[in-house]
């Protein structure tokens, strides 16, 4: 079956993260197991799996959220464009810049609009006078497709803003470091249907730019914006595939099982 | 997927579903046995009853179209259950139009009372009619069974069908050729005989679609086609 999306625009053939055989240990828990996967840069990829089958795990490996975890155990290698992540020499603050995050429920710093975004920019030193940290912060809001409900008002504060324009900020301040890959966990599983479909729209257009990785427990969700699907179960990646093939013909039953419903 | 939904009531609708497309196709198995019975017996009544159970089988591809369409709508099936949807609602198309065929069988059968029999016709087109709703019958059967070979063969014996239907073709040619009175019954015939032939066409859809629900994908290969009435593909 073609699928319009999958080709429109595309450049299906670079990987930006390469992840090979990392597990992860919670303590005695086993969490994920010898995963292997190729994240394509400029798509969306989406991870799916009932609660607890590792794909926050896998997603929080990606920009090394999992060193704030004192019991996790990273192994295996994970490369972005081709270096490693996990090197001692990387440093983890330098690296979120480049692989920015996005959280289930939005979390604005108790600040203003204006200064949610440019703090990003500030602490990295990514400007050097106020003209040029306004133009990153116009340029984020604008990519997050805030700019126009909120530019009379930057001055005031983030968290009154409503819920979808909150996760949009959110969004926006991601971008405001210049990343390169999106990470998304859930980001919509708190915002109504007009939000989630304003958020959706978005991140198909962050496409164009970035390599996104979103984890979602909405199927719907997965297939209407990723291009690329995996399916996790049990810490294992039971399917890696083409978003059309995975929800129209998957290979593995329990993957069939998982998106029709039939396994929780 | 044999495992049952988290949420039995999808269950229920899919089944339900399948359940109609199966008493269609046993509505339009009968329609077409008793069609070719009406014509070979040149049983008037027995033609009317086909002509007016049609709508029968009309009203069931209506209501499996409806309940497909709430299936899709509000239950947003995937892979497996995608497919089967999908296969139930172009099964139902199929069927649809294989009734059409029987009933104009019933129609033709009217009009063939009162015309002078041909000879060797009506067994000649019992044999065809006969191989044709075996393959419908075959086909629902692999469709119900999940049954891959018999689909397959099913598909396969369309060739026999084409080849029947081509030496019917010609026989009736010689017929009208040496005695031009027999032209009109031979012309309604022929018509049946096509018919008949179509029907086995839509056999064959139905059992293309059992390929589809089972693997994800039609088969690639071009249909087995005969034909050497001289009048192409």
């Amino acid at each position: 079956m073609d699928d319009m999306r999958g080709t429109l625009g595309i450049d299906a053939t670079t990987t930006k993260i390469s992840a090979s055989a990392v597990q992860v240990h919670y303590g005695q828990n086993h969490a994920l197991k010898d995963v292997s996967v190729e994240i394509l840069d400029r798509a969306v990829t989406a991870f799916i799996g009932p609660s607890g089958c590792g794909k926050s795990t896998f997603l929080r490996c990606l920009n090394r959220m999992n060193d704030t975890v004192a019991t996790a155990r990273v192994t295996g290698k994970i490369l972005l464009d081709g270096e490693d992540i996990y090197d001692p020499r990387v440093d983890p603050v330098q690296l979120r810049a480049k692989v920015g995050m996005v959280f289930q429920k939005p979390n604005p710093f108790p600040k203003s609009i204006y200064d949610n975004v440019a703090y990003g920019p500030k602490i990295h030193g990514l400007s050097r006078n106020k003209s040029e940290l306004d133009q990153i912060v116009e340029s984020s809001l604008r990519k997050a497709a805030l700019w126009n409900e909120v530019k009379d008002r930057l001055d005031a504060p983030g968290t009154g803003l409503s819920g979808g324009q909150q996760q949009r900020l959110c969004i926006a301040r991601a971008i405001a470091t210049g990343p390169e890959v999106l990470l998304m966990d859930e980001p919509c599983s708190a915002l109504d249907p007009i939000a989630t479909a304003q958020v959706e729209e978005l991140i198909d257009d962050l496409r164009n730019q970035f390599s996104v990785v979103i984890v979602t427990h909405s199927m719907q969700q997965a297939a209407r914006v990723s291009q690329k699907t995996a399916f996790f179960h049990l810490g294992n990646l039971v399917e890696y595939a083409d978003t059309p093939q995975i929800f129209t013909n998957p290979k593995d039953p329990r993957t069939e099982a998982y998106i029709t419903g039939r396994i929780g | 997927m044999n495992s049952a939904h988290i949420l039995t009531a999808f269950d229920r609708d899919l089944e339900a579903a399948q359940a109609l497309v199966v008493r269609m196709g046993g509505l339009v198995e009968a329609a077409l046995l008793d069609a070719a019975e009406a014509l070979d017996t040149r049983d008037a009544d027995l033609a009317a009853k086909v002509r007016v159970g049609d709508k029968a089988i009309d009203a069931l591809e209506d209501e499996i179209n409806t309940r497909c369409a709430l299936l899709l709508a509000l239950r947003g099936p995937t892979a497996g259950d995608l497919r089967t949807v999908l296969t139930v609602m172009k099964i139902a198309a199929a069927l649809e139009r294989a009734g059409d065929y029987a009933k104009n069988l019933a129609k033709r059968t009217a009009a063939l009372a009162t015309m002078p029999q041909v000879p060797g016709a009506s067994g000649s087109i019992r044999r065809l009619a006969k191989a044709v709703v075996q393959m419908l019958t075959d086909a629902l059967d692999a469709y119900i069974r999940r049954d891959l070979k018999l689909a397959e063969d099913v598909r396969r014996r369309d060739r026999d069908i084409d080849q029947m239907y081509n030496s019917i073709f010609r026989e009736f040619l010689t017929h009208m050729m040496e005695d031009p009175r027999t032209i009109g019954p031979c012309m309604h015939l022929h018509f049946i005989a096509k018919n008949i032939e179509r029907v086995g066409d839509h056999a064959t859809a139905v059992a293309e679609q059992v390929i589809y629900l089972v693997t994800g994908s039609l088969p690639e290969d071009e249909r087995p086609k005969v034909d050497s009435t001289g009048a192409g593909a």
